[in-house]
């Protein structure tokens, strides 16, 4: 990360700990002009010597031409504007320390809690935020887990102020686990902690009457003939399609399972997890149902080919099935690119893979209005970058996330300057 | 690409000897026109590379290859030692921990040959790995370092000439801080300052078991009946540390932990060789380097438990800087698959040069292990152990084609893929789609 060194090498060298969010007196926002970069579409293409003017946390304008004299300048001449990329499952927020118990806040008491928000629980201080925008992620989705039915997930972008800063789009989807359904996989790795993945332990009798009582529910408030009640009312937005099912099914068993249950009641669903979605390719194309991986830096089954979890978002792009990638815990997920170029390896285009990491799930989520790729009237999420992000040999130098400049100032830049600069020891007796 | 259902089993079916039947019989081979990643004298385009009996006989690019020999059309394809992980616990049979006493240098792991892990590494282009004993005592057991020599007997995939290691471990696993069992039925030592004294404790009575030794050996030239001390099998694996003839990997992860351990060997009079995870190693690099430790960490793992909050993915970097040899393992059934991902991480954070990061996964790991004369590098008179990507390991959609140990084809891409293919279509195991 050479901005990282050049501009904390500086940094360093005057004041550390005090490095202000935004570059205005306070109360006010900058205007940016990020100049004479290459910008990468959501499609991989590429505009050459194209400005982006970014005004109230939106860009404004772009095109080579562009110009204002009051913004801020970054100069981008040589290097490339990505949309900022988006980790479509995690825990960041919810979970700081995996190993410690009262840092896991993921899951609730209880198997029906529809009415649970993760946006309200996030910790906007979270260590893992930091680390995880400075490769690029500009927004992540944080999801409950647990139960039954774990909660409202949430949409957020990786910086902010508050949590009502943070938020992209506030209930991203509600977490149903099937009995006998695909919870449980993503990595143990970092930040796993207490209910790492939902599986549910309500029967199918006991979601069947829940889903049912909840159907009444529905129609009846919209008669207008019900009482205000919570945990139904949370479930309303499902049947109203305003929000996405997302129900975690890896098998081709639990897949089929999880888009019967959706039409049986009349919802949108997104499939968390898929590790044998590209087994049900052509059926999940033709219902329009999307994937969110789950970690594709997993180890296999014995049962299954090596290259099976790295092949499968290549067939899965083939047959036309929209996916994205997560990497399912907090702390690693700033490598949700390097998840992708494994695709790209066995067999993803390229393309696709861009696409999966930002415009995809960006619709997936109903946020494309919003984030997901460079555009005109969209939020000021990117990151510029020497080449491809998902070369490892490319260096990440600057990123935005609602317009403004991130600092570097990320638990682990922090400690890498503190430490780059430790004099040679001096031992006393 | 085309995954077919199921074709693992199908190869273990297949047998493992049929994986590739001209290629095993012979420990001849050829890569021609590919980019020679060298390690040691940089990358070659347009580079050949000769295996003969085993061992590499030419790299350059004006070299010719013997007629009859196998050849591997390089074209655009990259070339590089084969991958070696300096701490994985794959294919260990019936536990990796020792646990009931937190001193056991006398057990050593034992191996199964089975294991698909070693298939799964050689798919990811690893050739070499350091099968650990884990990290619940104080000073663990020994490990034992094999070529992935798949479907080869156990005592054959044992890399002869490698290192004794031994383990040691320090922090939360040795004093179970995790242990929700009360203090009266825990194991001593349950705390950093416990695990301090354990070492000092052990390797005080090693120092008196080796002078007594020592004292009998000099007895015994002038007198034939001198009486030899008791044979202790533990003291005696600690006397080989002493010695210098079994090599210390410590797992570790804060920087208070490595400098007690630095500071206990000092003046113990044994030294530690290579740091294992050395996940604050960045904090005490010039110690560890002045002690003339090693390191061998994560990549990137960070805030799975308290003792891994500093750690930063900029470490790597950081220790090398100040001179220490540092290589990036797996620890895991996973990353093995993947090193080469692991290493470019070195890059990503901290602008480690390509190749700086490569030794990572190379000849660093070669010399903690103590191979790196036979391995870690394409030069004439090493091993051949080879491993031919499809495009820089450290770019995207970089994949492991071919992997090669001591000139013979273990993993061939083509040929697993073709296997699937016969198993599904003759209905043999996993066939079904």
């Amino acid at each position: 990360m050479s901005r990282f060194m050049q501009r904390g090498a500086a940094l360093a060298a005057v004041v550390l700990p005090s490095i202000a969010m935004a570059q205005a007196s306070p109360g006010e926002s900058t205007d940016y002009l990020i100049r004479g970069g290459t910008v990468i579409t959501e499609t991989g293409a590429k505009l050459p010597n194209t400005n982006i003017l970014v005004h109230n946390g939106r860009i404004t304008q772009m095109g080579a031409n562009v110009t204002a004299s009051a913004a801020k300048v970054i100069d981008a001449t040589g290097k490339f504007v990505y949309p900022g990329m988006i980790d479509a499952n995690t825990g960041i927020g919810l979970q700081e320390i995996g190993g410690v118990q009262t840092m896991s806040m993921r899951s609730e008491m209880g198997q029906f809690n529809p009415h649970i928000r993760a946006l309200v629980g996030l910790n906007v201080e979270s260590e893992i935020l930091g680390v995880t925008r400075m490769n690029g992620v500009t927004s992540v989705i944080t999801s409950p887990s647990g139960g039954s039915i774990s909660g409202q997930a949430t949409l957020i972008n990786t910086a902010g102020w508050t949590w009502e800063d943070l938020a992209v789009q506030r209930n991203a989807g509600i977490v149903i686990n099937l009995p006998g359904g695909g919870g449980g996989r993503g990595r143990g790795g970092g930040g796993g902690g207490r209910g790492g993945g939902g599986s549910s332990e309500a029967t199918a009798a006991e979601l069947q009457n829940f889903m049912q009582a909840s159907q009444d529910y529905n129609t009846k408030r919209t008669a207008g003939v019900a009482k205000l009640d919570l945990v139904y009312e949370a479930m309303r937005p499902l049947f109203k399609k305003e929000v996405p099912a997302i129900i975690p099914a890896n098998t081709e068993a639990q897949i089929k399972a999880a888009m019967d249950f959706a039409d049986l009641y009349g919802l949108r669903v997104v499939i968390q997890g898929g590790a044998q979605a590209y087994k049900v390719r052509t059926l999940l194309a033709q219902k329009k149902v999307p994937v969110v991986l789950g970690s594709i830096q997993s180890a296999p089954g014995d049962d299954v080919p090596y290259d099976e979890i790295y092949a499968q978002p290549g067939l899965l792009n083939d047959a036309g099935v929209k996916f994205a990638f997560s990497t399912g815990n907090g702390s690693n997920a700033r490598h949700v690119s390097f998840h992708a170029a494994l695709a790209v390896a066995y067999g993803l285009a390229p393309d696709a893979a861009l696409k999966a990491l930002t415009i995809w799930p960006a619709e997936i989520f109903g946020a494309d209005k919003d984030i997901g790729s460079i555009a005109q009237g969209k939020l000021a999420n990117f990151f510029i970058t020497t080449g491809d992000p998902l070369d490892l040999r490319t260096q990440v130098v600057d990123v935005f996330i609602k317009g403004r400049q991130v600092p570097d100032d990320d638990r682990h830049n922090r400690l890498y300057l503190k430490y780059k600069a430790r004099p040679l020891p001096v031992v006393t007796p | 690409m085309q995954i077919l259902t199921s074709s693992f089993r199908a190869i273990l079916a297949a047998g493992s000897v049929a994986l590739l039947p001209g290629a095993l019989a012979s420990q001849d081979i050829a890569i021609r026109n590919a980019t020679l990643i060298t390690i040691t004298g940089g990358d070659i385009e347009n580079g050949t590379i000769v295996v003969r009996n085993g061992k590499i006989s030419a790299v350059g690019r004006n070299v010719n290859i013997p007629a009859g020999v196998r050849t591997i059309d390089g074209t655009g394809k990259f070339v590089m030692p084969g991958i070696i992980d300096a701490h994985s616990h794959a294919a260990l049979e019936n536990g990796i921990n020792e646990g009931s006493e937190s001193v056991t240098p006398e057990v050593q792991v034992q191996l199964k040959n089975d294991d698909p892990v070693i298939y799964r590494a050689l798919a990811g282009g690893v050739t070499a790995a350091n099968l650990l004993h884990g990290s619940a005592n104080t000073i663990g057991g020994q490990s034992r370092v094999i070529k992935m020599r798949w479907g080869m007997p156990v005592d054959s995939m044992y890399f002869k000439g490698a290192f004794r290691i031994v383990k040691f471990a320090l922090g939360e696993n040795v004093t179970r801080a995790s242990s929700t069992a009360p203090a009266d039925e825990r194991r001593f030592p349950m705390t950093r300052m416990g695990v301090d004294f354990t070492l000092r404790y052990w390797f005080t009575k090693a120092k008196e078991y080796d002078a007594e030794w020592t004292e009998y050996k000099t007895a015994a030239k002038s007198n034939p009946n001198a009486i030899p001390p008791r044979r202790d099998l533990r003291l005696e694996a600690l006397t080989d540390i002493l010695h210098g003839d079994l090599k210390v990997h410590a797992h570790s992860y804060r920087a208070d932990e490595i400098l007690m351990l630095i500071r206990a060997a000092d003046e113990l009079g044994f030294k530690i060789h290579t740091f294992q995870h050395v996940l604050e190693g960045y904090k005490v690099a010039d110690e560890m380097a002045k002690h003339g430790a090693m390191a061998s960490t994560f990549a990137d793992m960070w805030a799975y438990k308290v003792e891994a909050w500093d750690a930063i993915p900029f470490n790597m970097a950081l220790m090398s800087e100040r001179g220490v040899v540092v290589s990036v393992n797996s620890d895991s059934d996973e990353r093995i698959r993947r090193l080469y991902q692991e290493a470019g991480v070195g890059v990503r954070y901290g602008n480690m040069r390509v190749n700086e990061a490569l030794k990572m996964i190379t000849l660093n790991p070669a010399k903690q292990l103590g191979v790196d004369k036979m391995v870690g590098s394409l030069e004439v008179g090493k091993d051949g152990d080879i491993a031919i990507f499809s495009a820089h390991p450290f770019a995207p959609g970089a994949m492991a084609e071919y992997t090669i140990i001591d000139g013979k084809v273990y993993f061939d891409r083509n040929e697993a893929v073709t296997l699937r293919k016969t198993a599904a279509q003759t209905g043999g195991p996993g066939g079904a789609r």
